[in-house]
C-alpha cells in the first residue's frame, strides 16, 4: 500500500468486485482472470507480479477464487479493503443461492440455468486463454521458466495432481536455484 | 431447526479444515450434512452442489445451499459466513506480512522463481474447462468470438460474458 498513490474509495472496491462477483460465471480460474483483466490492466491496481503471488497464496490457502479478491482489495486499503472486497464478492452467490435454494425447496426442481451456462463456459474459457497469454509474456523469461510452466500444467491436466502441492514443489525449486545461484554465482 | 450458534460452529469446522484444498469439502460436507445431522438425503445434497456451481462463488457456496435447509435465510447467511472466516483471515495475514516478506531478497526471488507454475496452472484451467464443457461446433464458434474480443478489444469482460449468457440461452 503506497500513500503516494490516491487511494481507491473503499465504495469503489465494493462496487468492482460486486460486479465480478455478479458475472463471475464459472467460478475458480474465471474469477482470476477477471480479476486480472479487471484490476490489473484495466485499472492498474495491482502489479501483474504482486497478483501472481497473491494468487499463489491463494491457491495454498484454499478457494482461490475468494483469496485472490481479499488479497487485492487488502493490497488497496489494508484489512477493510480485504473484507469489503470479500465480502462484495461472495454477495452475489449468496443471494443467487439463497433464492435457488428457496425455489428449490419449495417445488422441489433445479431452475434450468444451464443453458445460460453453455454460453458462458466457452467465453470464459477464451478469456482464461487470453490472460494465461498475458502472464506468459510478461512472467516467462528464458527456457527455465517455460519448463516449469509446462511442467506445472502437464502436473494439473495429465497428472491431476492438486495445485497446492505443484505449487510446494515449484517454491521448492525455485528456493534451491536461488539459493544455489546466490552461492555459486 | 438447528440453533444458529450449532451452525456457526459446524462451518466454522469445516472452514479451518478446508484449507488447502477445495475438494474435500464434498466428502466432508457430505459425510456432516447427509450422514451426521441428516438434514438433506443425498439426492438434496448432489442437487445443491449442481446448483452451487452454477454461481460465480466457490464450491463452498454448497454452505449457503445446506445452511439454508438447516435454519433458513439466517442459517444460509450464518454458514456463508463462518465457513469462509478461515481463509479470509488467513489471507489477510499473508496480505499484511507481504509486503514486508517481500523486502527479503531470498522470499521474493523464490517468489519470482515460481511465477511460471502459476501461469501453467492457469492454462492448466482453461484445459480442463475446455475438456469439460466444449462439445460441438457452436461452443469452439462461441470461443473463437469470445477469445477474439478479449485479446484485442478493450470491451469489459463482464458484460462480454452477460452476453453470451444470453446467447446460450437463446441458442439451447
Amino acid at each position: 500500500m503506497s500513500n503516494s498513490a490516491q487511494k481507491v474509495r473503499l465504495s469503489e472496491i465494493f462496487l468492482t468486485f460486486a460486479t465480478i462477483g455478479l458475472t463471475g460465471f464459472g467460478g475458480g480460474m474465471a474469477i482470476v482472470a477477471l480479476v486480472e483483466r479487471v484490476c490489473v490492466r484495466e485499472k492498474g491496481w495491482i502489479s501483474s507480479e504482486e497478483f501472481l503471488h497473491g494468487l499463489a497464496f491463494g491457491q495454498v490457502l484454499g478457494p482461490f477464487s475468494l483469496n485472490v479478491c481479499t488479497f487485492t482489495g487488502h493490497h488497496l486499503r489494508g484489512i477493510r479493503g480485504g473484507i469489503i472486497a470479500a465480502t462484495a464478492f461472495i454477495l452475489p452467490s449468496f443471494l443467487l443461492v439463497t433464492l435457488l435454494s428457496w425455489i428449490y425447496f419449495t417445488y422441489n426442481k433445479l431452475p434450468q440455468l444451464q443453458a445460460a451456462l453453455k454460453g458462458t463456459n466457452p467465453v470464459i474459457i477464451g478469456l482464461i486463454v487470453v490472460v494465461a497469454i498475458d502472464m506468459a509474456r510478461k512472467q516467462i523469461k528464458g527456457g527455465g521458466g517455460l519448463l516449469m510452466a509446462i511442467a506445472a500444467f502437464s502436473a494439473s491436466v495429465f497428472l491431476k495432481l492438486n495445485a497446492a502441492w505443484i505449487l510446494l514443489g515449484a517454491a521448492l525449486w525455485s528456493l534451491c536455484s536461488s539459493y544455489y545461484r546466490r552461492r555459486f554465482t | 431447526m438447528t440453533s444458529l450458534v450449532t451452525i456457526a460452529w459446524i462451518y466454522l469446522r469445516i472452514g479451518l479444515m478446508f484449507v488447502g484444498g477445495g475438494y474435500v469439502l464434498i466428502p466432508l460436507l457430505n459425510h456432516i450434512m447427509v450422514e451426521q445431522y441428516q438434514w438433506l438425503t443425498l439426492r438434496q445434497f448432489l442437487d445443491g452442489l449442481a446448483l452451487s456451481q452454477l454461481t460465480p462463488g466457490p464450491l463452498a457456496m454448497l454452505a449457503t445451499f445446506t445452511g439454508f435447509r438447516a435454519g433458513g435465510v439466517p442459517g444460509a447467511l450464518v454458514a456463508t459466513i463462518f465457513i469462509f472466516l478461515p481463509c479470509v483471515v488467513l489471507m489477510l495475514l499473508v496480505g499484511r506480512n507481504y509486503d514486508r516478506l517481500k523486502k527479503i531478497d531470498i522470499i521474493s526471488s523464490t517468489l519470482d522463481g515460481l511465477l511460471p507454475a502459476v501461469v501453467g496452472l492457469v492454462a492448466a484451467a482453461a484445459w480442463n474447462l475446455g475438456v469439460a464443457s466444449l462439445s460441438g461446433v457452436k461452443e469452439f464458434l462461441i470461443l473463437a468470438i469470445g477469445f477474439a474480443v478479449f485479446k484485442w478489444t478493450n470491451v469489459t469482460p463482464m458484460v462480454v460474458i452477460l452476453v453470451s449468457g444470453v446467447v446460450g440461452l437463446l441458442l439451447n
